[in-house]
């Protein structure tokens, strides 16, 4: 799954040569955390966050008349002078995964979209990368959510499935948590069905261990010393 | 207390495929159960009648109850999703589920009886205004509030859902709406259908603070559920006093029942069973209208449902 498809396009950007006033503005109006600054051609040139904005503005332990002088003036600056040059970006043919990991790896809550060329196409938050992994994962969906703890060995997974298709049931997604108990793995297919009963019985008369998935869960964290 | 009861012949004619687990076998397994333990004698049979659409479209789009209706008529194998299996007499069931509904609300607004218990089917805590879901139709309860409040000018009307799933139908229909309370005590929708009812959905606009979502994870049993409804219902419902009780009645929280993850025994039952009952005698006079949702485990469900009537009856 490409950022492409997911990323937001409905872009609003801004010049070098714009003024912190109007880029304020377009920050507020949006609700935007992130700008991203292009050149006349559409190439990325830089990226002005909230943060940028907030480290330019005056001290608020200015008095009220020192504050309205040195706003204004601080207004006039340019984008130019307080933009972040050269930002960290991602491809169009980054992965939403190899976005999670970039996300995850380098502080940044927004990255901007380019293709070979440095042109801007789009950019990517961490709001975007959330809705895409709840569309990944299929809970936008209404279904039930299954643990079941099988041995590490080959196959596992296909009886499984032969068993949600012969109830004629869609899957939405499925998650293996791998390392559990040494020879152990969680599978967690997310089932878009009610209609649970059978295919429970099914795995339970085929010696598969449905377990609670929040014992699971618990079982991750770290045990307390002492 | 007189206990009415509605049951229907009707009601073992709409017949899903081979195999799922919203099976008439259902109501005869707790009829049967009824009879041997010889409660049955002891309650007052209400004869349903098929609803009238007008009540219907108090909670549906008309476009879908036509929908609904053809599908059935054109012999279709489900409906909206394969999860709602139908047949030919799916659609006039679903009418007669409705009208038995509205048949318990007029005998115990009449007065003829104190409180019933609606052993009907299919359920109907998922449907939504112009959606079938989890094999629910018509959502009754929905329409029974509506019902109490446009028949008999009821103002406030509690709506109490214990079923494990979570009644997403019946809190769509109420979340703008300041007059009934939904309360849902269901598991956790990380884990179990339909995904919804989490603690941070309280209704909106006038209805902020008239929905309430009790989720549950999953391997909780009797303590939990104890704990939720002393912190969760009771003051909420003594606050909004409401003036008649429906209950969404779910069996499928039992530990035995594999529909959910949810470790609720027979004594735990007991105990909802208790905490919903008093409450609707502490604050609405007694009148409470329970309606049969899920339960799907044969073996249990007879148990469940008979334990569920005698604390209507007062035992």
């Amino acid at each position: 799954m490409f950022v492409s498809e997911t990323m937001n396009t409905n872009l609003v950007t801004v010049a070098p040569e714009t003024t912190l006033s109007e880029a304020r503005g377009l920050m507020k109006d949006h609700n935007f955390r992130h700008l991203p600054v292009v050149d006349k051609a559409g190439k990325l040139v830089g990226i002005v966050t909230d943060r940028d904005m907030r480290d330019a503005l005056p001290s608020s332990l200015l008095s009220e008349d020192e504050y309205g002088r040195t706003f204004d003036r601080v207004m006039e600056h340019r984008v130019s002078e307080i933009m972040t040059k050269n930002p960290l970006t991602i491809s169009v043919y980054f992965t939403i995964q190899d976005t999670l990991m970039v996300m995850g790896s380098k502080k940044v809550g927004a990255l901007p979209v380019v293709d070979g060329d440095g042109y801007l196409k789009g950019i990517m938050s961490t709001r975007d990368l959330l809705k895409a992994f709840v569309n990944v994962m299929g809970i936008g969906e209404p279904g039930t959510l299954l643990c079941i703890l099988v041995n590490e060995t080959p196959g596992q997974l296909k009886k499984i499935v032969d068993i949600v298709t012969e109830e004629n049931v869609s899957m939405g997604s499925v998650l293996v948590a791998r390392y559990w108990d040494g020879e152990k793995r969680a599978i967690f297919p997310y089932l878009l069905t009610n209609n649970v009963a059978t295919i429970k019985k099914k795995l339970l008369e085929q010696g598969f261990d449905l377990t609670d998935p929040m014992k699971w869960y618990l079982d991750q964290l770290p045990k307390k010393n002492g | 207390m007189k206990t009415g009861f509605v049951f229907d012949e009707k009601y073992l004619q709409h017949i899903p495929f081979d195999g799922h687990p919203e099976c008439s076998q259902r109501l005869i397994a707790i009829l049967k159960g009824l009879i041997d333990d010889g409660i049955m004698k002891q309650l007052h049979l209400l004869k349903a009648e098929p609803a009238n659409q007008r009540w219907i479209e108090t909670v549906h789009h008309v476009r879908y109850i036509l929908r609904f209706e053809e599908a059935c008529s054109w012999g279709l194998p489900d409906f909206d999703h394969q999860d709602n299996s139908i047949c030919r007499d799916t659609y006039d069931t679903a009418l007669m589920a409705v009208g038995g509904v509205l048949k318990a609300i007029d005998s115990v607004m009449e007065n003829e009886v104190d409180n019933a218990f609606c052993a009907v089917r299919p359920p109907g805590h998922h449907a939504e205004l112009d959606k079938a879901m989890g094999f629910c139709y018509f959502n009754n309860v929905a329409i029974g509030a509506r019902y109490l409040q446009r028949r008999w000018g009821v103002d406030r009307v509690g709506i109490i859902d214990f079923d494990v799933h979570h009644g997403n139908g019946t809190q769509h229909v109420f979340e703008h709406d300041d007059t009934v309370f939904y309360y849902s005590i269901h598991e956790h929708p990380s884990f179990a259908y339909p995904g919804t009812g989490r603690e941070f959905e309280t209704g909106i606009r006038e209805g902020d603070g008239f929905t309430l979502n009790s989720p549950v994870l999953p391997g909780s049993g009797d303590t939990v559920y104890k704990e939720k409804l002393m912190t969760d219902l009771v003051p909420a419902f003594e606050k909004f006093k409401p003036e008649v009780v429906l209950l969404s009645a779910g069996f499928d929280a039992h530990v035995s029942d594999l529909m959910s993850g949810t470790e609720l025994t027979t004594e735990g039952y007991d105990y909802v069973n208790r905490t919903v009952i008093d409450l609707a005698n502490k604050l609405a006079g007694g009148k409470v209208i329970s309606v049969l949702e899920g339960g799907y485990n044969l073996e249990i469900l007879p148990l469940l449902v008979a334990n569920h009537i005698r604390t209507l009856m007062g035992d």
